[in-house]
C-alpha cells in the first residue's frame, strides 16, 4: 500500500500516456487521434509535474526570512510543463486546422479510407 | 565577449527568428520584400557561422544565456560538429531561399516564408544548444513549421502526408520528452555536460529507460528504419523547394540529436551493434523501395532514407574516421539530396508530372538543370570526382580499418544498397537523355533563379568532392569533439 502511496502519481501519469498512445494507434477517425494527443500530452505533463512533486510543498519563494528550502516544490518542471503546455496546444491546433481541411478535401475524417499514398 | 559581438553564436538563432517574426510587418509595406527576407537572413546566418567556424575549431564557444553559469540556465555550445552544421544549415537555407523567390507563387506567400525561416531557426538551434529541454524546444519549432509547411500546396496528398507526418512525429515529441522527464527525475539538471559528468559514475542500468525513450523520440524524426513511415509521404508531397530542406536538414539535424544523445549525454560502448545493423536494414530497405518507385520525388525520397541508413552506419563505427565518414556523409547528402530536389521541382513543374517516364527529352528541354540533376545523383551514387565518393570512400576505409568480419559483411551488404542506388539513378538518367528521340525546338530553361543555387550546388560538390582535405580540416576536430565526452564536459563545467 506504501509503495502504490509513493508512486500513485506516476502511475497515473503513465496511465495517461498508455491511454493516449492507444488511442492514437487504434481509433480510426482523426478526431479521437486528436483526443487521444491531447491525453497523451497531460500524461507527460503530469508526470513532468510530478517529478518535482514534494506533498504539503510550498511555492519556492523566500518570501520571509524563516522559510526553509526543503518544504519547496522543484520550480524547473513547473517551467517546463509551462512551456510543454504551450508546444502541446500549438500542435492541437495546427492537427485541428489539418482535420477541417482533411474534411474539406476528403468528405470523411476516417483515416483508414484516406490512403492514396502507400510504400 | 565584447570585440567579437558580431561573432556571437546566438545571432545565428536570434537573428532569423526575429527576422520571421518581422515579416507580417515588413508585409504590410511591399509584398515583394517579403521573398528576400529569407535570402537576407541566412546570407547573414552563413558569413556568421563561416567566420565564427575558425574560433571554434581551436576551442568551443560557450555562450552563458543571461549570465547564468552552467549547469545552472542555459547554454549554447557552439563547437565544430555545431557549426559544422550550423554552417551548412545556413548555406543549403540560403541557397534554397533564393531558389524559392521565383518557386514559390500560390497560396499564403507570407506564412510559407515565415515557416521556413522558422524551421531553419529550429534546426540551428537544435546543432547549437547544450541543455537538453531546449533542444526539445527546438527540435518542435522545426518539426511544427515542417508539418505546415508538407501540407503547404493544400492538396490531398499534402494533407494526407502532413496528418501522418504529424501523428508519428507528435508521438515522437511525447516520447523525447518523457525520457527528459526520466532524467531531470534521476539526476536533477538539464545540462547535456552536467548529465554525461553524472551519467559516467551512474551504473544502475535504469539510465537506460530514458535513453530508448530519447533514442525513440528522435529517431521518429532522423527516420531510422522502424520509424520511417512517414518518411517517403511527406518529402515527396511537400513543394520541392521544402523537400531539399526536409531531406537535406530536417533529418540530418534529428540524426545529429540521436548522435549527440548516444555520444556525449549516454557515452553508449557496448551497443552499437544494434544501430549499425540498423543502419544497414536502413539502407537496403530504402534502397530497395526507392528503387521500384515510379514518382521521381518518391524516389529521392527513399534515396533519402538509404542514405540516413549509411550516415547512421558510419556513425555506429564510432572510430575517428568513421565519426568523421559519416559527418563528411551528412554534408554530402545535404549538398547532393538539396540540388536533386531542385533540379527535380523544376523538372516536374515543366512537364507537369511527377511520374519519370514523362521526363523523357527533359535532357535537350532544359540542358542545363538535367546536367545539374545528373551531377547530384553521381555526388549520391558515390563516382569520382565529387563529394559523395570521397565521403563514401571515407566510410569504408574506416569500416575496413580494423579487420573485424562483422563490419566487413556489413559494409558489404551497404555497398549492395550503393549498388542498387546507381541501378535507378543511372535509369532515371538514361530517361532523361536518351528515350524520346524527338527532337525539342523549345528549350525551356529554369529562371536563372533556380539556376544560381543549383549552379552553386554543383560547384560545391565539385570542389569538395576534388580537395576533400577543405572540409577534413574540420570533420576531424569536430570528430573527436564527438567522441571525446571528457573535453565536452570540461569545456561547459570548467
Amino acid at each position: 500500500m506504501n509503495i502504490l502511496y509513493d508512486y500513485i502519481y506516476y502511475a497515473g501519469a503513465f496511465g495517461l500516456i498508455f491511454i493516449g498512445i492507444f488511442t492514437m494507434m487504434v481509433k480510426r477517425n482523426y478526431i479521437k487521434v486528436i483526443i487521444g494527443l491531447s491525453i497523451l500530452e497531460t500524461g507527460v505533463n503530469l508526470f513532468l509535474i510530478s517529478v518535482g512533486y514534494i506533498s504539503n510543498g510550498t511555492a519556492p519563494i523566500f518570501s520571509n526570512p524563516g522559510i526553509e528550502a526543503k518544504n519547496m516544490v522543484d520550480p524547473v518542471p513547473q517551467a517546463l510543463v509551462l512551456t510543454a503546455i504551450v508546444i502541446g496546444l500549438a500542435v492541437l491546433s495546427l492537427a485541428l486546422s489539418m482535420a477541417i481541411r482533411l474534411y474539406k478535401h476528403f468528405g470523411t475524417l476516417d483515416l483508414q479510407q484516406i490512403k492514396e499514398q502507400r510504400w | 565577449m565584447n570585440e567579437m559581438s558580431i561573432l556571437d553564436p546566438v545571432l545565428l538563432i536570434a537573428i532569423p527568428l526575429g527576422l520571421a517574426f518581422l515579416i507580417p510587418l515588413l508585409g504590410l509595406v511591399s509584398k515583394k520584400i517579403v521573398r528576400w527576407i529569407p535570402v537576407v537572413g541566412f546570407l547573414f546566418n552563413g558569413i556568421v557561422a563561416l567566420l565564427i567556424l575558425p574560433h571554434v575549431l581551436k576551442q568551443p564557444i560557450i555562450v552563458k544565456i543571461g549570465g547564468f553559469v552552467p549547469p545552472f540556465g542555459i547554454n549554447l555550445y557552439a563547437g565544430s560538429v555545431g557549426m559544422l552544421l550550423a554552417s551548412l544549415i545556413a548555406i543549403t537555407g540560403f541557397l534554397v531561399s533564393i531558389y524559392a523567390v521565383k518557386y514559390i507563387t500560390k497560396g499564403a506567400e507570407q506564412k510559407y516564408h515565415i515557416l521556413f525561416l522558422l524551421l531553419l531557426t529550429g534546426a540551428t538551434g537544435v546543432v547549437l544548444t547544450g541543455d537538453i529541454f531546449n533542444l526539445f524546444v527546438f527540435f518542435e519549432i522545426l518539426c511544427i513549421s515542417s508539418y505546415a509547411l508538407v501540407a503547404y500546396l493544400g492538396t490531398r496528398s499534402g494533407l494526407e502526408a502532413s496528418i501522418k507526418y504529424l501523428i508519428q512525429g507528435s508521438i515522437g515529441s511525447s516520447f523525447l520528452l518523457i525520457g527528459i522527464g526520466l532524467l531531470y527525475g534521476q539526476f536533477g539538471t538539464l545540462n547535456m555536460a552536467d548529465l554525461a559528468r553524472q551519467i559516467v559514475d551512474y551504473t544502475e542500468p535504469s539510465v537506460f529507460v530514458s535513453m530508448v525513450f530519447m533514442i525513440t523520440g528522435l529517431g521518429i524524426e532522423a527516420a531510422i528504419f522502424p520509424l520511417n513511415a512517414w518518411l517517403p509521404d511527406a518529402h515527396s508531397s511537400a513543394p520541392s523547394s521544402v523537400s531539399a530542406v526536409l531531406s537535406g536538414i530536417a533529418i540530418e539535424v534529428g540524426l545529429y540529436a540521436v548522435i549527440r544523445v548516444l555520444f556525449t549525454i549516454f557515452a553508449v560502448s557496448n551497443f552499437f551493434i544494434f544501430f549499425m545493423v540498423l543502419g544497414v536494414l536502413t539502407v537496403l530497405i530504402g534502397e530497395m523501395s526507392a528503387f521500384a518507385q515510379k514518382n521521381i520525388k518518391r524516389m529521392l525520397a527513399y534515396s533519402s532514407i538509404g542514405q540516413i541508413g549509411l550516415i547512421v552506419f558510419a556513425f555506429s563505427i564510432s572510430t575517428q574516421l568513421g565519426v568523421a565518414g559519416g559527418l563528411f556523409q551528412m554534408v554530402s547528402h545535404t549538398l547532393g539530396k538539396a540540388l536533386l530536389f531542385l533540379c527535380a521541382g523544376y523538372m516536374i513543374f515543366r512537364t507537369g508530372s511527377m511520374e519519370i517516364s514523362s521526363l523523357e527529352g527533359i535532357g535537350k528541354k532544359m540542358p542545363i538543370t538535367a546536367l545539374c540533376f545528373t551531377i547530384g545523383t553521381f555526388s549520391i551514387v558515390g563516382l569520382p570526382p565529387f563529394t559523395g565518393f570521397a565521403s563514401k570512400f571515407m566510410i569504408i576505409r574506416a569500416a575496413l580499418a580494423n579487420g573485424e568480419l562483422l563490419l566487413q559483411i556489413l559494409i558489404g551488404l551497404v555497398l549492395v544498397g550503393t549498388i542498387i542506388e546507381g541501378a535507378y539513378f543511372f535509369k532515371i538518367i538514361q530517361t532523361i537523355y536518351f528515350k524520346g528521340a524527338h527532337k525539342t525546338d523549345n528549350r525551356e530553361e529554369a529562371p536563372v533563379t533556380a539556376l544560381i543555387p543549383m549552379l552553386i550546388l554543383v560547384s560545391f560538390i565539385i570542389v569538395i568532392g576534388m580537395f576533400p582535405n577543405i572540409i577534413d580540416k574540420v570533420l576531424q576536430p569536430a570528430a573527436s569533439e564527438l567522441l571525446d565526452q571528457v573535453k565536452y564536459i570540461g569545456s561547459v563545467l570548467g
